[in-house]
């Protein structure tokens, strides 16, 4: 089985398609992509290939592009600026691409995007996934640059949080440079004290040591004053807020070590600070840049999912449909949504009843019944349909919209493993400060002149950063490995259930086995083999079940008729009429006949039309993905709506004992439910729409990402690119992650406990004390940096080898 | 020792220099992406593809 050229998938047994890219030939696996490679390489772009890192998207075929030439939706993200001169006027839109992957593909856009006739720039940052493009409105068509982006396999939608994205570019270059003002000030502090240890050791007059204690005050002002600043904004905060956490005592122990100092330079005294306070801020900065970085980063992930807000509606007209830009809908409007996509505007519900997920709006992932009248949100997700509804509020007036606003506040929000910790260091702080009392009161009634060494010291030896750090580092370090392989990590309890889990449930169809059905398995009862094909695969319209799409792609080549009144019943079948007539398609049940154990029917009010064999091809990497869980204890589960005959089968061939047939959603999450009463915590891997519910109810939802859209927004962890073998990598860096923060608390607490007494009785002057502080953090910081930290599995060609070596 | 006095001076100098060459870098989108750049050089520059 060879691989597709383009988007790397598998390619079917008996397609036989090929794209000339240069001199030689490929194979492909569809029209789709063999047109979209060979217009690459019509373009001159085939270097594209030579320099990606992953493999293409399939390139959609029939989204609607004419809509972003409306004014309406041009006004709301385009800006026109330059002269009123025909050839010099230009326009300016950011929008995001979603499916950008690696850094070759931001140039594969850029190039394209760049051949377009009267396009001026254009920026691509692979990072943030934005394209930024300044065209000649009157030359150059947006539809046609969205257009082009499309069959390049991506897909555009327009920016909606174009206020957050500056706020996230400001608060970098702010950090970064805080960051180089600490950093090359702590060189020069530093350089400046050892002068100074050279002259305490070997004599040196007061004059000089005065001008070298003076320059380090120099260097060490605008670290503390700029540098440390959001140290003491932060502890202002806290402080008004009645709060304590990390900024207190650093702002605390930054401002007492530089007024020390001061105070000892203008006095001569014995000891100044300023290279260990600026040491100090430095090493606090850098840890938070490392920290906002992937803050921002997971802030990706957070506005992917906010703009589930389609860009483009279909509106009911007199006339029949059209397709208008989201923005130019008015309340009153009605509008159609089809199964599996996402409602584009608030509104209330037209047609008779449909289930929606509304995990992104409410965060209860549970499927929702509607009847007629009922209040949709846009930006959740349609699981029955298609539905018609009657718009209410549009744009900014949206809940989503609102949602949108308080994505700055969801980006900083923490999973409970960061917020036990921050517990702990709050707790923690309050006794350092105490504790710091208690020694200075101590020696004030011991030996004034060694108060302020040792309340000091124990200031700053006492380091609540390396407690802080501790679950922080290791989970954004967790987090950012595995999203260099392609495990998308949305929610932050998931890794460490994921570590945990020791059942795994799989669904059957679209996890464990690619379905497929082929033209010539069409067994027509009455009538016309295409005509039934036809008529099934027009059923499964907008629906993104697998089994959904093995219909459009097995009637791909056929013209294809409408349906209407389309029903979707979960785990059964779907239900429609098609030019008059009311068909079902589905299990044998479903459609009403009593034979055919094992096919999918398709049967109208007088009897069976059809049926279908569905072909399945075990994935790949299924049976070393689950090999590979079953040796790290884990007990394996499917759980299938499929016939019994055909999960058994499947079953066998993976050597998995425990199997579940003929499941009802229902079935399914009582199986699920079940397994956790037991006291077991579960994994739920699954794709599509049957799955929603299910995976919400496991411990940790893990979804084969390119599948369905909504098994995306249920489930806490993604795999990108449809692989499974990447299930079990990702569950060792979870477990690593989990050693990793148990190892970084053990040893923060152990450094506390031994340092502290030591400082309190006046053993450690205060440069040894920072000393000792900066390295506590270092040694949280490179364990964390542990995690990942043997090579990864080859991404194209580890199927083939051994498990991954000894990781 | 009195080359500390030039010499002194002099690494304050720079080091304001290098602060606001970073500062200037950090302002001009220098920092804002740093894996797309990489590439550049890489790749042929075509200007003018053909249709």
């Amino acid at each position: 089985m060879t691989a597709c050229f383009h988007c790397g998938e598998p390619i079917p047994a008996g397609v036989d398609l090929a794209a000339r890219v240069g001199d030689a030939s490929h194979a492909v696996c569809c029209h789709g992509c063999a047109a979209a490679a060979q217009w690459i390489a019509g373009l001159g772009l085939a270097d594209y290939y030579r320099l990606r890192t992953e493999p293409a998207a399939r390139p959609d075929e029939d989204a609607a592009f004419d809509a972003w030439d409306r004014p309406a939706l041009q006004r709301m993200h385009v800006r026109e600026h330059g002269g009123s001169e025909p050839g010099e006027r230009r326009a300016e839109i950011v929008f995001v691409v979603d499916r950008l992957r690696c850094a070759a593909c931001a140039w594969l856009i850029e190039r394209a995007l760049a051949s377009l006739a009267g396009v001026a720039e254009v920026g691509v940052n692979a990072a943030a996934r934005r394209v930024r493009l300044v065209f000649d409105p009157t030359v150059a068509r947006l539809s046609d640059a969205m257009r082009l982006v499309a069959r390049l396999g991506y897909a555009a939608r327009p920016l909606e949080a174009a206020a957050l994205d500056a706020l996230r570019r400001d608060e970098n270059r702010d950090a970064l440079k805080r960051l180089i003002v600490a950093g090359l000030g702590t060189m020069q502090a530093m350089m400046y004290a050892v002068a100074l240890y050279a002259g305490s050791f070997d004599g040196i007059d007061v004059a000089t040591r005065d001008f070298f204690r003076w320059l380090g005050f120099l260097v060490a002002t605008p670290v503390v004053a700029y540098g440390a600043q959001p140290f003491f904004r932060g502890s202002l905060r806290e402080w008004r807020a009645r709060r304590l956490s990390m900024d207190t005592p650093v702002a605390v122990a930054v401002a007492l070590i530089y007024v020390a100092s001061l105070v000892e330079t203008i006095a001569g005294g014995r000891e100044i600070y300023f290279d260990s306070v600026s040491m100090f801020v430095f090493f606090l900065l850098a840890a938070r840049y490392v920290e906002l970085r992937a803050r921002h980063r997971a802030g990706d992930l957070v506005d992917a999912l906010a703009r589930l807000q389609p860009a483009t509606a279909e509106r009911i007209g007199d006339g029949g449909t059209e397709t208008v830009g989201v923005h130019e809908l008015v309340a009153g409007d009605r509008i159609r949504v089809a199964a599996g996509a996402s409602v584009p505007a608030d509104g209330t519900l037209a047609s008779a009843a449909c289930r929606v997920d509304e995990s992104l709006v409410s965060g209860e992932s549970t499927p929702r019944r509607r009847t007629t009248g009922d209040a949709l949100i846009a930006g959740s997700l349609l699981l029955d349909g298609p539905v018609e509804l009657i718009v209410r509020h549009v744009g900014a007036d949206t809940v989503l919209a609102g949602i949108v606003r308080l994505v700055t506040r969801a980006a900083t929000e923490k999973p409970h493993l960061a917020r036990d910790a921050d517990r702990r260091t709050r707790h923690f702080v309050v006794r350092v400060l105490v504790l710091t009392a208690a020694t200075a009161l101590a020696w004030l009634a011991l030996d004034p002149s060694r108060a302020f060494d040792a309340a000091l010291a124990v200031l700053v030896v006492s380091c609540p950063c390396a407690f802080a750090l501790a679950v922080p580092t290791a989970l954004t370090r967790a987090v950012a490995v595995l999203a260099r392989r392609g495990v998308l990590v949305v929610d932050g309890d998931a890794l460490e259930a994921l570590a945990r889990a020791d059942v795994c449930v799989f669904d059957k169809t679209g996890t464990l086995t690619t379905p497929r059905i082929e033209p010539a398995d069409v067994d027509a009862v009455r009538g016309d083999a295409d005509r039934a094909l036809g008529i099934a695969a027009a059923l499964e319209h907008g629906s993104t079940h697998p089994l959904a799409q093995a219909f459009r792609a097995a009637a791909a080549d056929l013209a294809l008729p409408v349906a209407s009144a389309l029903r979707h019943v979960g785990g059964a079948g779907v239900e429609g009429v098609v030019d008059g007539t009311r068909y079902r398609l589905g299990h044998a049940d479903f459609a009403g006949a009593a034979d055919a154990r094992d096919r999918l029917v398709l049967a109208d009010d007088a009897g069976v039309v059809a049926s279908f064999v569905v072909r399945e091809r075990l994935r790949d990497d299924a049976a070393d993905a689950l090999a590979a869980l079953a040796a790290d204890g884990v007990a394996l589960d499917i759980v299938s709506g499929d016939a019994t005959n055909r999960v058994g089968d499947v079953a066998r061939r993976l050597g998995i004992d425990n199997w579940t047939a003929q499941a009802t959603p229902r079935d399914k999450l009582e199986r699920i439910r079940a397994l956790r009463g037991k006291g077991r915590i579960v994994a739920m891997v699954g794709d599509g729409i049957n799955d929603a519910p299910v995976l919400a109810a496991a411990d940790v939802a893990v979804a084969l990402a390119g599948g369905a859209a909504l098994a995306q927004a249920a489930s806490g962890i993604l795999l990108a690119g449809d692989r499974l073998d990447r299930l079990m990598p990702a569950r060792r860096i979870a477990q690593q992650m989990r050693r990793t923060i148990r190892q970084n608390l053990t040893w923060s607490a152990c450094y506390n406990l031994s340092v502290v007494p030591l400082a309190a009785l006046g053993l450690i002057p205060p440069w040894l004390a920072a000393i000792g502080m900066s390295a506590s953090s270092l040694v949280v910081v490179l364990n964390a940096l542990r995690i990942g930290a043997e090579p990864a599995p080859r991404a194209a060609d580890d199927i083939a080898q051994p498990v991954e070596a000894a990781s | 020792m009195n080359i500390i006095l030039l010499l002194i001076p002099l690494s304050i100098v720079l080091l304001a220099a290098g602060v606001y060459a970073l500062f200037w870098a950090i302002d001009h989108a220098q920092f804002d992406d740093l894996d797309t750049p990489a590439l550049a050089p890489l790749t042929d520059d075509r200007r003018d593809p053909p249709p």
